[in-house]
């Protein structure tokens, strides 16, 4: 026996296991707060069920879009280091390509942080990278390749969701290529467990329907301690794997966007209520506040801020609560990022390019308070907990993007000092020949004890 | 006794930090915890027993374990025949697995009151930390936590020979436990991530918790669920 285990070698007494328990209590106070364990750094749009990094995050996973003809043209999850005082501080120093391309989108982490799962919008692939074992070098450790077949028709999975012990995988399309979705979930070891298809008008599956059920697919997000969970809709295969231009000169391909969320019990996976939110709503964003029963979302199309909230009534109930810049342009809200506090919400609008900042302190009434030109697009933020470092991506779909000299793909590192933006870094994606970068998602060793 | 006292002290606790760290589901566990059996004021509605699917997730692995008494048995023998629900522990833990165990003695209480279930389920805890938790620390850990009810639940304490016994228990169940920084962190020695699973009566896993719904009521809801299948499929089997 180890002499640090001989030491401490008595049964713990009634008396320690006392102590034990209210300890335990008081960190599981502030687990249900933070929803892991305690946190003083990390993007705040993980899923509650995942432990949080402790200082800085180290790393940061880029899943990137190949380009045919680019370096070796296929998808990648690129590392970056993030490292204080590293001399390849800001640098890339990975690079994991799949060797293909199938429209690299969304992913995440398993709940226990040791896997990080990454999709194909286009091919629905999953590609599970093993980001424990050296957090600075991701290794390829299972590919399933057979998502469709599985999961009895559904396609283009996109987000991965940590569940306790599984994935939740919410697709935006299926087998026919239009937008009746469906949740998929899965072992964290990849194998397939189940799928639920989203209600619709004709199979409701209970819910209640505000005006339409539309089927259509996209975020996911557990707030656990209500036991609800809310999901949003945008479009399928048939529409976001055809250039952009065409689709909106196409009154008919204009139809097949999502205009729905939808509000479930989570535990049953029922859905309960089907919310009309028309306009593609995207990003679900809960508040991370003990009494904050609400989550924020953008529409696409209609470029509003909407919030969903249980009312004093107790009922869940959805309404538009901002405008993002001018709706009139279509600047194209794309991902949004709710800082830990629940003050303050970062808003990218992929058309012009820019992030809007928003105080949302009272969640009825957002405010714009800033704003800042990224680039010539940009899609994704990520925001550390702390809320001081943000981060940004350029790519949005391989066939949405923008072309020419506007097509700038980059990653680009800012610190927040809750006035303004202030760069860090930038990596420039086409100079590095690596492709269209898409999701962020934060590493760290300290994660797993070593 | 002791465990209305901890029970009492995780309300006063959760009472007091109410101001800063209010959680209707904490409140309500402590709540629960207070009164020493299930609240009736959850934080949302339980869907009723039967009314939702818990589709199997995959197989339940046995392996060698040992009881309170030393005496070795396959793990997967524990599952048979009743709905099992299975936490991972060590009794080192300053954090999470008291407030665990909290959890599951409530649900024994629970299971306690509701005769024609008691005897379909058992608790199993199992440490993945067996060169500190022997059998005689087990033993010792299931006095200060165990029902002395006669109607309670079945509920054992389990650890293993040894840590090359106990690595392929805990690789099956995805539970990966390493030292921590800080070998005297006053919340333990290991860092793991806290997973409880429920097993069907025919060793399959039909549902994985976390902390947040480690709920008495909600579990004992899913074992009902499972109870009642069991009971259709007996039925169906009959009617053939």
């Amino acid at each position: 026996m180890p002499e640090n285990l001989q030491r401490d070698r008595a049964p713990r007494s009634r008396k320690e296991t006392l102590y034990a328990l209210v300890y335990g209590v008081a960190v599981a106070a502030l687990l249900a707060v933070t929803g892991g364990v305690p946190a003083s750094a990390d993007e705040t749009c993980q899923s509650p069920y995942m432990p949080k990094i402790t200082g800085e995050e180290e790393y940061i996973y880029v899943w990137t879009l190949g380009i045919p003809g680019l370096g070796d043209g296929s998808d990648k999850v690129v590392t970056v280091d993030n490292r204080k005082g590293s001399p390849t501080f800001g640098k890339v120093i990975d690079v994991d390509s799949v060797g293909g391309r199938g429209e690299a989108h969304h992913g995440g982490f398993t709940d226990d942080r040791r896997f990080f799962w990454a999709a194909g919008l286009d091919d629905s692939k999953i590609y599970i990278f093993d980001v424990a074992t050296n957090p600075a070098n991701p290794k390829l450790v299972k590919t399933i390749g057979d998502f469709v077949e599985k999961s009895g028709g559904a396609a283009g999975p996109h987000g991965a969701y940590a569940l306790p012990g599984r994935m939740m995988i919410s697709t935006l399309s299926n087998k026919d290529r239009d937008g009746r979705a469906a949740l998929v979930e899965y072992t964290n070891d990849g194998t397939y467990i189940t799928t639920h298809w989203l209600p619709t008008n004709e199979k409701t599956a209970g819910a209640a329907i505000e005006k339409i059920a539309d089927g259509y697919g996209y975020d996911a997000r557990v707030l656990p301690r209500k036991n609800v969970m809310l999901t949003s809709s945008f479009t399928g295969l048939e529409n976001y794997m055809r250039p952009f231009g065409e689709v909106v000169k196409d009154p008919e391909a204009m139809k097949k966007f999502g205009q729905t969320m939808v509000l479930w019990d989570f535990h049953a996976r029922k859905p309960k209520k089907v919310f009309h939110v028309p306009g593609a709503p995207l990003e679900v964003r809960w508040a991370w506040g003990p009494q904050h029963n609400y989550a924020f979302t953008s529409t696409a199309l209609t470029s509003k801020l909407w919030l969903v909230y249980e009312d004093t009534d107790g009922q869940w109930k959805a309404k538009e609560v901002a405008d993002i810049g001018d709706p009139s342009k279509t600047p194209i809200p794309v991902d949004i990022s709710l800082s830990a506090d629940d003050k303050t919400l970062f808003v990218d609008t992929f058309m012009d390019g820019k992030t809007r900042v928003f105080d949302v302190s009272n969640p009825h009434k957002p405010k714009q308070i800033y704003e800042k030109r990224i680039g010539s697009q940009v899609n994704m933020v990520s925001q550390s907990w702390d809320g001081k470092r943000l981060y940004y991506t350029s790519s949005l779909l391989s066939k949405w993007d923008k072309t020419g000299k506007d097509n700038e793909q980059f990653l680009k590192a800012y610190t927040w000092d809750g006035k303004q933006l202030k760069a860090r870094f930038e990596i420039d994606f086409m100079a590095e020949k690596l492709g269209r970068p898409h999701l962020m998602r934060f590493g760290s060793a300290s994660l797993y004890g070593s | 006794m002791f465990r209305q006292l901890i029970a009492s002290l995780a309300m006063v606790l959760a009472v007091t930090s109410a101001g800063s760290l209010a959680h209707d589901a904490r409140q309500d566990r402590a709540a629960t915890a207070a009164s020493g059996l299930a609240s009736t004021n959850y934080a949302f509605p339980l869907p009723e027993p039967g009314s939702y699917k818990l589709p199997p997730i995959k197989r339940a692995a046995g392996g060698r374990v040992l009881d309170e008494s030393g005496r070795a048995f396959d793990l997967a023998g524990f599952f048979k025949g009743r709905v099992t629900v299975l936490a991972f522990i060590y009794t080192r833990c300053g954090d999470i697995c008291p407030v665990a165990s909290l959890q599951l003695s409530l649900l024994q209480d629970l299971a306690a009151t509701k005769h024609d279930v008691a005897n379909q389920i058992r608790l199993v805890s199992v440490s993945f930390d067996p060169e500190y938790d022997t059998p005689e620390v087990m033993a010792e850990h299931a006095a200060n936590w165990r029902s002395k009810e006669p109607g309670a639940p079945d509920w054992q304490f389990l650890t293993a020979p040894d840590r090359e016994a106990i690595a392929p228990i805990l690789a099956a169940y995805d539970q990966t436990i390493g030292p921590k920084r800080d070998p005297n962190s006053p919340t333990g020695p290991l860092h793991h991530i806290f997973r409880a699973f429920l097993v069907d009566a025919s060793g399959r896993i039909r549902n994985i918790y976390s902390l947040d719904f480690l709920d008495p009521r909600l579990v004992l809801n899913d074992i009902q669920t499972l109870l009642l299948e069991k009971h259709t499929n007996t039925n169906k089997r009959t009617a053939r």
